[in-house]
């Protein structure tokens, strides 16, 4: 393990709480999390929990990403066309 | 382009994909086609992961994933508490099920065999312990120490598939997904795993005096 790596997963064992957040919980509230943020709205208790999950779990913080990505395109009316993704795809 | 989709309320979503009419044809064609293009962007993304496929295999995994998705969601509209967009709580199931699908495709052909799973041997890079001797020697001694508890730790304190796991997904960065398939679970009992495991070394580090401002101080100078 190098040792930028080990620096963030030390970071990570010692941001350990004692009750985490299951998997099923974030993908559960992680939507309202997306919302909350992309309204500038503070996020309570529950969300803080979505949040520390999300520090700690690579897989559903690549989801909790894509998806805020995803909300600010349509948000923008940038949420590309069926014909050109396809068209991207090589 | 402006798609219908964007134009309904969450209510409007609810009833007309609840409805019995062609309203509730036009809505789940809506939606189809904002699955395929949430799976398309995640494909887009990850294209990489999908390298040894052709363009055509690309495009029916997405059609595969949407389809799903939508099976998914449909059987899910329960659940939705209106605490978002309804867009955003139908974008996760696609989100979901696309980036397992291109990890698991980018995994595929990958043999974890040849990694060791005893723990015995340096679990961190010789490399590293090296260019850490530019630093200060009573620094470096406390680095080895946080490095040698760590290991301790995992040799002797984890459970065995604790071991596993945690050699799998944080030393070789197998993706979760691809150790759920693998060893037939799901990623709550992964998740739990790895907590319990952070949970022993953070408990042992502390009990031996490893304060988390000072152990990351010791190693973040490195850089």
């Amino acid at each position: 393990m190098k040792g930028d790596r080990l620096d963030k997963w030390l970071k990570n064992i010692y941001a350990t709480q004692q009750e985490e957040i299951s998997c099923t919980e974030c993908f559960d509230l992680v939507s309202g999390l997306v919302e909350l943020e992309a309204r500038n709205e503070n996020v309570g208790a529950k969300m803080q929990q979505v949040k520390q999950h999300l520090a700690q779990c690579k897989a559903c913080r690549d989801e909790y990403e894509a998806v805020r990505d995803l909300r600010r395109l349509e948000d923008q009316g940038e949420f590309p066309s069926l014909d050109d993704l396809q068209d991207s795809i090589h | 382009m402006l798609l219908m989709s964007n134009m309904r309320t969450n209510e409007e979503w609810l009833t007309e994909l609840r409805a019995d009419d062609t309203k509730q044809e036009a809505a789940i064609a809506d939606l189809r086609n904002l699955l395929l293009r949430t799976v398309l962007f995640i494909f887009n993304r990850n294209l990489s992961d999908l390298g040894t496929l052709a363009r055509d295999e690309i495009l029916r995994s997405a059609e595969d994933c949407a389809q799903e998705s939508l099976i998914a969601i449909l059987n899910h509209l329960d659940d939705f508490r209106g605490d978002s967009k309804f867009t955003t709580w139908a974008y996760k199931f696609a989100v979901n099920i696309a980036l397992t699908t291109a990890r698991r495709e980018r995994w595929k052909g990958v043999s974890l065999d040849q990694i060791s799973f005893s723990a015995d041997g340096a679990l961190f890079d010789r490399e590293l312990q090296d260019k850490s001797s530019g630093s200060a020697p009573d620094q470096s001694v406390m680095q080895d120490d946080v490095r040698d508890i760590i290991q301790e730790v995992i040799a002797h304190d984890l459970t065995e598939k604790q071991r596993q796991v945690l050699i799998l997904m944080v030393f070789h960065e197998v993706p979760m997904d691809e150790v759920v398939q693998r060893l037939g679970t799901n990623r709550n009992a992964i998740y739990k795993m790895l907590h319990d495991a952070r949970r022993k070394i953070k408990g042992i580090l502390q009990a031996r005096g490893f304060e988390v401002s000072e152990t990351l101080a010791l190693f973040s100078t490195q850089k």
